[in-house]
């Protein structure tokens, strides 16, 4: 499963980024998103295009098609 | 004695900054604000500077914005680092923290934020991160500005402990990597440690290839490559990067497990942002509550119901006019000057500079509002509101941080899309950001609603506003279907929480657009007026002729047929146009200046609005023009960024033309 498939204030444990191409992963892996982190979903906007997530102490906001990349395990 | 001042986005840096050198810089909720070097005085401490380097998580630049940090700590001579870490972030703060205090250079940290950390129910152990990092660290926040803290820092400061470079206990692999690499550097002269360099090259940092020409690049490259397939083919990590990322998370998460104590139960509640965020950014009212607003803003800054700026801005006309330029002829009057002399400084001077002046007070109103708005975190949700838009135009998700500064002025909107990392998408954004209408175009709107469409001015203002956001989405579409093609994939947002803004910042940021204003006025414009109303004034038979023999008349006559077909084709309106190159208030002086204060004779309410509408989309102004220039590097791309928008204000004010000619 991926990020997109939790439900609003679930929490869930990143298990790959492999999908993400390697500029992005940088990205995320600055904001301290990476592999074994746990996630929690926080909000889903402008009709589920949008997810906000939690990683440690640090929201962020993704597109659809960058956080479907994003492979967690309940 | 110099000190750099890093830290990530978003912690209070700039807010830090203007705290302990007790001078502002633009403090906003935004990453990629601070752009500009700035070194300024420290307080408390003769003879110390501090430079503001731009907000980073890394020490490794993902943009060229972030590269002026690699950049730094490579080549200015500093006696220390002060590291600002936002309490509420430790976790991604301490990422930054670790890469500095592996330089081993005399470092200071910040634990800025320490109220709302308080406000959790937690507090940061100072004496423990002193003991476990071995330097010198203090728990404060900067938004309160204690006196105190501002003497304990500046003491800090004078007193930093010599810093043995923070040793982590890395895999065997990279520490391998590392001593290979680092004998690879004893070729080259480099006055920073070189186990510190050879590490953060592992970690995929292109700044120090760039900024160091190395003797054995090309062999550490290597290097690199052997040590990142040693790294996945013995499955410590997937990524070099990634492995040591994974050490300095497991050293952090015990460092933060040590020195983040809970000393009160708090309910830790995301409830009132997420149910706030969820209405703001409603897929269907997330735009009209935005417009709303924007509406709201328009109409007190310039509309007749609410209209504080434009009641503030006719008593201000009444003072400069009735008072100040009575008195003045009266003056010159009762010394003896007139003609020449007398019409240069009443119908030039104070005709062209207070033309400009009497719209002050609507733009301090106008950014007043605009920096509540920033203050309170609103400005990121607008952001996930308009990606929808933005991404279907072909931007870069960061693109609206320059998009939105754009609005006071190109020349720091262009600036900012150094945070674009992506060379193309940056290009597109500086080439289509002229359109944002900045405030200097604001007096040429105002001028012409109060004169022909009083009922309507708020509408009118935030339709102008909306046509340049139309305009500039449609450039980018167009430039991204020709040769930017398939740019705008990416879009990742930090969500700073919702906060109270600062009256002192607002008051700030609004009174340091007045002096801008008042100072453009008082030397561009003011010079400006002077040479119009001397080309106005003087021809070919001399001076004190009838203007319609002047240079400028002769020389605007030429070209202004051309502006005939969108109705304001006199060499009054051509010559205002022409001078706006300079900057675009000059266009207000000028029209003030050459239809000696009725320009209602000079227009119909159409060929007003095709003129406000062609003023506010033709060639930027000058400064614009020569910023595009130094951030491209293009003189390609500055030829363009001229040119086009000639073209396309041309066919949208004969469409508005063709439009409107229906209804007035």
């Amino acid at each position: 499963m991926n990020v997109t498939d939790l439900k609003i204030d679930e929490k869930a444990k990143i298990v790959s980024l492999k999908k993400i191409g390697q500029i992005f992963n940088k990205r995320l892996m600055d904001l301290g998103i990476y592999e074994s982190a746990t996630v929690v979903m926080l909000n889903k906007l402008s009709s589920n295009r949008l997810y906000v997530i939690e990683v440690d102490d640090i929201e962020i906001c993704l597109r659809k098609e960058d956080a479907e990349k994003i492979e967690v395990r309940k | 004695m110099i000190y750099l001042l890093a830290g990530n986005p978003n912690v209070g840096k700039s807010t830090f900054f203007n705290f302990m050198t007790q001078s502002h810089v633009h403090v906003g909720n935004y990453s990629g604000v601070t752009v500009e070097k700035r070194v300024h005085h420290v307080k408390h401490y003769e003879g110390a500077n501090l430079v503001d380097l731009p907000g980073t998580y890394n020490v490794s630049p993902a943009s060229e914005d972030e590269g002026v940090v690699t950049y730094s700590l490579l080549n200015e001579s500093y006696k220390g680092i002060v590291n600002i870490i936002d309490s509420t972030h430790l976790r991604r703060n301490l990422h930054l923290t670790i890469q500095l205090l592996e330089l081993g250079v005399p470092s200071l940290l910040v634990f800025n934020l320490k109220d709302a950390l308080r406000n959790n129910g937690y507090v940061v152990d100072i004496d423990k991160i002193k003991d476990s990092l071995k330097v010198n660290a203090i728990s404060i926040s900067a938004r309160e500005r204690h006196n105190e803290d501002q003497q304990q820092i500046a003491l800090e400061m004078q007193n930093l402990r010599i810093t043995k470079s923070l040793e982590l206990d890395y895999h065997p692999i990279i520490k391998w990597g590392v001593q290979r690499i680092h004998d690879l550097l004893r070729y080259d002269v480099i006055q920073v440690k070189k186990k510190w360099l050879a590490l953060q090259i592992l970690e995929g940092n292109e700044g120090i290839f760039k900024f160091l020409n190395l003797v054995k690049e090309d062999k550490i490259r290597e290097v690199v490559k052997e040590v990142e397939e040693k790294i996945i083919a013995e499955k410590v990590a997937f990524s070099l990067k990634g492995a040591i990322f994974n050490t300095r998370r497991a050293f952090i998460d015990k460092l933060v497990k040590d020195s983040l104590i809970k000393v009160e139960e708090k309910e830790h509640s995301k409830y009132f942002n997420q149910k706030i965020d969820r209405i703001i950014t409603h897929p269907k009212f997330g735009i009209p509550i935005f417009f709303t607003i924007m509406l709201v803003i328009y109409q007190v800054s310039f509309g007749k119901f609410l209209g504080v700026g434009s009641l503030l801005t006719n008593y201000f006309d009444i003072l400069w006019n009735d008072y100040l330029v009575f008195y003045l002829g009266e003056a010159l009057d009762f010394l003896g000057i007139t003609g020449f002399m007398y019409g240069l400084l009443i119908d030039g001077v104070m005709g062209g500079v207070g033309g400009i002046l009497v719209f002050l007070p609507q733009i301090v109103v106008l950014f007043f509002m605009l920096a509540i708005i920033e203050g309170t975190g609103y400005m990121s949700r607008v952001a996930i509101v308009m990606d929808r838009f933005l991404s279907k135009f072909g931007f870069n998700g960061k693109s609206i941080v320059p998009i939105i500064t754009g609005f006071g002025c190109s020349v720091p909107a262009i600036m900012a899309t150094r945070t674009i990392s992506d060379k193309k998408e940056r290009i597109l954004t500086i080439l289509t950001i002229p359109f944002v209408s900045c405030s200097a175009r604001l007096p040429i709107y105002g001028l012409f609603v109060s004169l022909f469409f009083n009922e309507y001015r708020a509408v009118i203002i935030l339709g102008i506003y909306l046509l340049g956001i139309i305009v500039t989405l449609l450039s980018a579409k167009l430039l991204n279907l020709s040769y930017f093609k398939g740019t705008g994939s990416k879009f990742l947002l930090e969500v700073p929480p919702y906060r109270v803004p600062q009256l002192r910042t607002i008051t700030y940021q609004a009174f340091e657009k007045a002096r801008r204003f008042v100072k453009k006025a008082g030397t561009f414009i003011l010079v400006g007026s002077i040479i119009l109303w001397l080309l106005s004034n003087i021809g070919m038979d001399g001076i004190n002729i009838n203007p319609e023999d002047s240079f400028l008349s002769n020389f605007a006559g030429f070209i202004a047929p051309i502006f005939r077909p969108l109705g304001f084709g006199d060499w009054q309106a051509t010559s205002s146009l022409i001078s706006g190159f300079l900057a675009k208030e000059v266009v207000v002086s000028s029209l003030n200046i050459l239809y000696v204060g009725d320009i209602a004779a000079g227009f119909t309410a159409l060929s007003a609005l095709t003129y406000i509408v062609f003023a506010s989309l033709y060639v930027p102004c000058i400064s614009t023009v020569a910023t595009i220039r130094s951030e491209t590097g293009s003189n390609k791309w500055t030829l363009f960024s001229v040119i086009y928008p000639f073209f396309v204000a041309y066919l949208v004010a004969l469409i508005v033309k063709l439009i409107f000619g229906i209804f007035i």
